[in-house]
């Protein structure tokens, strides 16, 4: 069932309208849970302004073409309605963002006009609670440009009648060369929401993400994409990527970073603490 | 098509530069201006060019300022130069100096300009700082305001977080990894010990302070502001006193770490400058002919997917540059690898003797080989003098033209490693 919406919704309201079920305790979800809703925003367009703050934000070369994590910020609002709405049977605030896979099918420019469609695909049961993939997909006068699957993982929450797998045995992460280094200061998720509107408490200030538990601010996981990407992604043609996020980078600190051709114009990149050894995340970018 | 005509030879006359002093020291309150000015000054006298109007006279800084923008040009305008010699800035990290001169060697070897000079400077003690680009916005915003509405609006968008000056550092941009950091990855990579790259560091010292001892520079530095010899120069390094330091660098390695500050070059403050000409030029003005500037060659390599190292470009560029000139590695008599850090030496050294690195980078038949580490660097190298960035490349060119000049056969060959994965390789013959 498609549900239009006036426009693309501030994630401010989202989130403050989110905020008063923080407390909220979700001991479990049915595996048929989900809302059979697609959320759909007509119109969207990216300003230059904003186009050419990203790309300095991130360290990029300013030029006309949407960077693929930038259309997954025009298109998140979308994506957290459905998340916020009270059918949607996951606590939004405290999701944990686990992984992002993206098909960006080709060069996007500025003065496109987009539409955004949303929609919650399933419910899987994780070792650690339950998970939701979030699709959302972007055309452009009706052809798909850019359709990307977010997984986000709500700790604790059992999904009912389904056994919970154990945890994978991972392989201990051995650093490979550092081939980059970021240090990221405090204001970093300050300075990313400026550019995206995603002001979610987390990413902000010492005090915000206290109140939610955490020891300090942590990295936005498309802060990170978005500065991998600016490294590794083509230019002029679409392109495939995905990014794994294993534990997050809290503000101030410091990212090691490695990026390793593949055969096939694959390129892998990771990053990790390089004090106690500990990956913060996975990924790669290659062709279609 | 007509067959160009074979181009003459371009010949080095001489070289001058000021002593190479540690940063925040003996320089400071000096501008890159003051001291190219000053090696160009000192050139000007020993070679009688007072009056004479030059082909062209090139040079450049690493660190500019932005009101320096014609800074070569404007360093001739101060010196006793005819005013009417054209100059212009090069730009190319710590390959500036030995890419003015072997540029302006190919002018003269096309007949377009019969003299130059070639150099460089830098100050880190004189270092721009730039306004944030939160400041600078702001600050431009204002400019283009028309209203005091805009004008408000522009103060308003400024942010305290702006006001901190943005200070220029060695870090490479699309890493984030200082050079140091970089080297510290290539010098893990090849292996290189703490204890060669410490015998390279006393070595160079003390060469360096044995070329002094002897008179060697007595006309290739002239003193500036009560220096008279390169302040870094410790004539009593060894490798018992080098091995005490501390891993500055890869420190993340560990017990692994090899990289201190006695290994690699401190920041350092200078200029130099190097006299070429046409043959014609120096007969017809009696000048001395220490060597011809045979070829030099540039490379670059891919650092930033880290698929070679930031500093191994000249590796890829001596054979390009061997090739060309129908030479092998081993037919040289002198040989100055400018020493950005010991361990990048090393690595480079290691590269051309390595069957795996020849065949598949260099895509080379057989190994370029080693050297014979006795000609290496033989009057001290950038550990024992300093590195004033694009100074580098003159203090090179002028030390080995007189080292084969006094020898008065052979060749030599230059090569010198540079920011963003670039490097610069030279040969010199002697005459």
């Amino acid at each position: 069932m498609r549900e239009t919406l006036p426009a693309v919704p501030s994630l401010g309201s989202l989130y403050a309208a989110a905020a008063p079920r923080v407390l909220r305790k979700v001991a479990s979800v049915a595996p048929g849970s989900l809302p059979d809703t697609e959320a759909y925003v007509e119109s969207v367009r990216c300003s230059r302004e904003q186009l050419i703050a990203y790309q300095r934000l991130m360290g990029d070369t300013v030029r006309e073409e949407l960077p693929s994590v930038l259309l997954h910020g025009l298109g998140f609002p979308v994506a957290l309605w459905l998340m916020s709405r009270k059918d949607f049977p996951l606590p939004l605030l405290g999701l944990v963002h686990l992984r992002n896979e993206v098909r960006h099918l080709r060069a996007v420019t500025p003065d496109e006009e987009l539409a955004v469609s949303a929609r919650a695909l399933g419910l899987e049961a994780h070792h650690a609670g339950t998970a939701v993939t979030i699709e959302t997909s972007l055309f452009s006068a009706g052809e798909l440009v850019w359709r990307g699957l977010s997984l986000y993982l709500a700790k604790g929450v059992r999904l009912d009648g389904v056994q919970a797998p154990t945890a994978p045995e991972r392989a201990a992460f051995v650093p490979p060369s550092t081939t980059a280094r970021w240090r990221l200061d405090g204001a970093t998720g300050r300075r990313f929401a400026a550019v995206l509107g995603d002001y979610n408490p987390i990413h902000l200030s010492a005090l915000s993400a206290k109140v939610l538990g955490l020891k300090a601010p942590i990295a936005h996981g498309m802060y990170l994409a978005g500065r991998a990407l600016a490294q590794c992604a083509p230019h002029g043609t679409g392109y495939a990527w995905c990014i794994d996020f294993a534990t997050p980078v809290f503000l101030p600190g410091t990212v090691e970073v490695n990026r390793t051709s593949r055969p096939g114009g694959v390129v892998q990149f990771c990053g990790w603490n390089a004090r106690n050894s500990k990956p913060h995340f996975a990924g790669q970018v290659g062709p279609l | 098509m007509a067959s160009s005509p074979s181009p003459r030879r371009a010949v080095i006359i001489g070289g001058n530069r000021i002593p190479f002093a540690r940063a925040n020291g003996a320089y400071i309150g000096a501008s890159n201006q003051d001291m190219l000015t000053a090696a160009l000054d000192g050139l000007v006298a020993r070679f009688g060019l007072q009056g004479e109007r030059l082909g062209a006279v090139a040079a450049g800084a690493v660190l500019k300022h932005s009101r320096d923008f014609n800074l070569t040009r404007e360093s001739v305008l101060g010196t006793a130069l005819d005013p009417a010699t054209p100059a212009y800035d090069v730009q190319m990290a710590c390959a500036t100096g030995l890419e003015a001169i072997g540029s302006l060697a190919d002018k003269i070897k096309l007949g377009q300009i019969d003299s130059a000079i070639g150099g460089g400077v830098d100050t880190i003690s004189d270092a721009p700082i730039a306004l944030s680009d939160g400041a600078r916005a702001g600050m431009l915003a204002l400019s283009r305001a028309r209203t005091l509405k805009d004008r408000l609006a522009a103060v308003a968008s400024l942010r305290p977080r702006d006001l901190a000056p943005a200070a220029p550092g060695t870090n490479e941009p699309r890493t984030g990894l200082s050079m140091g950091e970089h080297q510290a990855l290539t010098t893990e990579k090849w292996g290189i010990t703490r204890e060669a790259q410490d015998e390279l560091a006393a070595a160079s010292h003390q060469h360096l302070a044995a070329a002094y001892e002897r008179g060697f520079f007595d006309d290739l530095v002239t003193p500036y502001r009560g220096l008279a010899r390169d302040n870094n120069l410790r004539a009593d390094s060894t490798v018992e006193k080098l091995a005490k330091l501390k891993p500055a660098f890869g420190k993340n390695l560990g017990e692994r770490a090899t990289m201190t500050a006695g290994n690699s070059t401190p920041l350092t403050d200078g200029a130099s400058a190097v006299l070429l000409g046409s043959e014609e030029f120096a007969a017809a003005h009696s000048l001395p002919v220490l060597a011809d500037f045979v070829d030099y060659e540039l490379a670059a390599v891919d650092f930033v997917s880290g698929e070679e190292g930031l500093l191994m470009a000249p590796a890829y560029a001596v054979p390009r540059l061997l090739a060309r000139n129908g030479l092998t590695l081993q037919d040289f008599d002198f040989y100055e690898i400018h020493e950005a850090f010991a361990g990048t030496v090393l690595s480079t050294l290691k590269a051309w003797e390595d069957p795996e690195f020849c065949a598949e980078r260099l895509g080379l038949d057989a190994p370029l080989g080693s050297i014979d580490r006795s000609k290496l660097n033989v009057a001290g190298s950038s550990l024992a003098a300093g590195h004033p960035f694009a100074a580098t490349g003159g203090r090179i060119v002028a030390t080995l033209a007189k080292l084969l000049h006094e020898k008065g056969s052979g060749r030599s060959l230059i090569s010198v490693c540079a920011a963003g994965g670039q490097g610069i390789v030279a040969i010199l013959e002697a005459r």
